[in-house]
């Protein structure tokens, strides 16, 4: 997508929420400024750990011991981010603030790197009706799937619930390759602007790169009959604490 | 034989390997034939119920959930891709 002067406007009247500001959120971030978006909201609680800065490409040595909100605002106004467009959320997305804060925006930018507030997110954006990329990387894996407001198909179609602990092995020692979260960070970014300006085309699919055979594949996505978000028979009316406990890591 | 595309998380199972060959007329036959020359990946990709509900089975780029499940048939040219949901950043 290129960002010629009309789609550089429309940008700017437009808004999107970057849930966890590490190695997905630094480059999308980075990208939704470059690109002219008029108000990005940066949600996280963490602070900046020498171990993140290989992929997190907002924060320096500098910034060790910083929170990642404080860290990743001064980068992105060093950049050119106009003044007042950054918003910090220095939280998790939480059961409790998770409706709020994705209904304040046009689209949200899910990088967390957890499942309960993967599954969180995609449950808020479907209740509020709001579009969202959802980013992750482990090792040398990454996936991309874009959700429409609508959802049909959501991330619950593909991945239905929590993985239980047992079936998920620790995650702990996993690591992730610094140019994988770059890589799926920017393409979370690219399917987010399309997004805004409009495109539907980039629903219904999700894309998984693998740096070891250096090969991205794109599937198709379809929705499922008895998802429990946006199906016929959902089940999923509202946001409750208890729905979001579970292990941190699968596969 | 069907090439059968292995994630990450899953290679320390085929030795390293990022694709292997496993003969089946079938997902399951092919699964079955996956776990005779690597113990223990069936119960990464199937629990009692079927395929484990954060594991994608990919025949081509079709979902085997919208084909026919694990009885879904393969042609020897087909690959199959697991696609485990994931979560870090």
């Amino acid at each position: 997508m290129s960002t010629s002067s009309p789609e550089r406007d429309a940008l700017q009247q437009r808004s999107a929420l970057v849930v966890g500001v590490g190695g997905l959120g630094c480059p999308v971030a980075l990208a939704l400024v470059e690109a002219g978006v008029g108000r990005i909201v940066l949600c996280d609680d963490d602070v900046v750990d020498a171990t993140n800065l290989h992929r997190q490409i907002l924060f320096t040595e500098a910034d060790v011991g910083t929170d990642k909100l404080t860290a990743a605002e001064r980068a992105l106004y060093r950049v050119g981010a106009h003044p007042g467009s950054i918003t910090l959320v220095p939280s998790r997305l939480l059961p409790e603030n998770a409706r709020e804060l994705v209904a304040s925006v046009d689209v949200v930018l899910e990088g967390a790197d957890n499942f309960a507030t993967k599954f969180l997110c995609a449950d808020a954006c479907y209740l509020e009706q709001r579009a969202v990329v959802h980013g992750a990387a482990v090792r040398l894996r990454a996936t991309v799937l874009s959700v429409a407001a609508e959802g049909a198909p959501c991330y619950r179609c593909l991945f239905e619930d929590l993985p239980s602990g047992e079936a998920a092995p620790n995650c702990a020692e996993a690591g992730v390759l610094g140019p994988v979260t770059g890589l799926a960070g920017a393409l979370m970014a690219d399917r987010a602007l399309s997004i805004l300006l409009g495109d539907q085309s980039v629903f219904g699919s999700i894309v998984s790169y693998d740096a070891k055979t250096d090969c991205a594949r794109e599937f198709r996505v379809a929705a499922r009959a008895d998802c429990a978000l946006c199906g016929p028979q959902r089940s999923i009316p509202n946001i409750t604490v208890n729905r979001y406990t579970a292990a941190s890591c699968a596969a | 034989m069907a090439t059968v595309r292995i994630p990450t998380p899953l290679r320390v199972l085929t030795g390293g390997e990022d694709q292997v060959q496993a003969a089946g007329d079938t997902v399951k036959d092919v699964i079955e034939t996956l776990e005779k020359n690597h113990p223990g990946i069936r119960e990464r990709l199937l629990d009692d119920k079927g395929v484990r509900r954060f594991v994608n089975i990919y025949v081509g780029d079709e979902d085997i959930r919208f084909l026919d499940g694990l009885a879904t048939a393969l042609k020897a040219t087909d690959e199959i891709s697991i696609v485990p949901a994931i979560a870090g950043g």
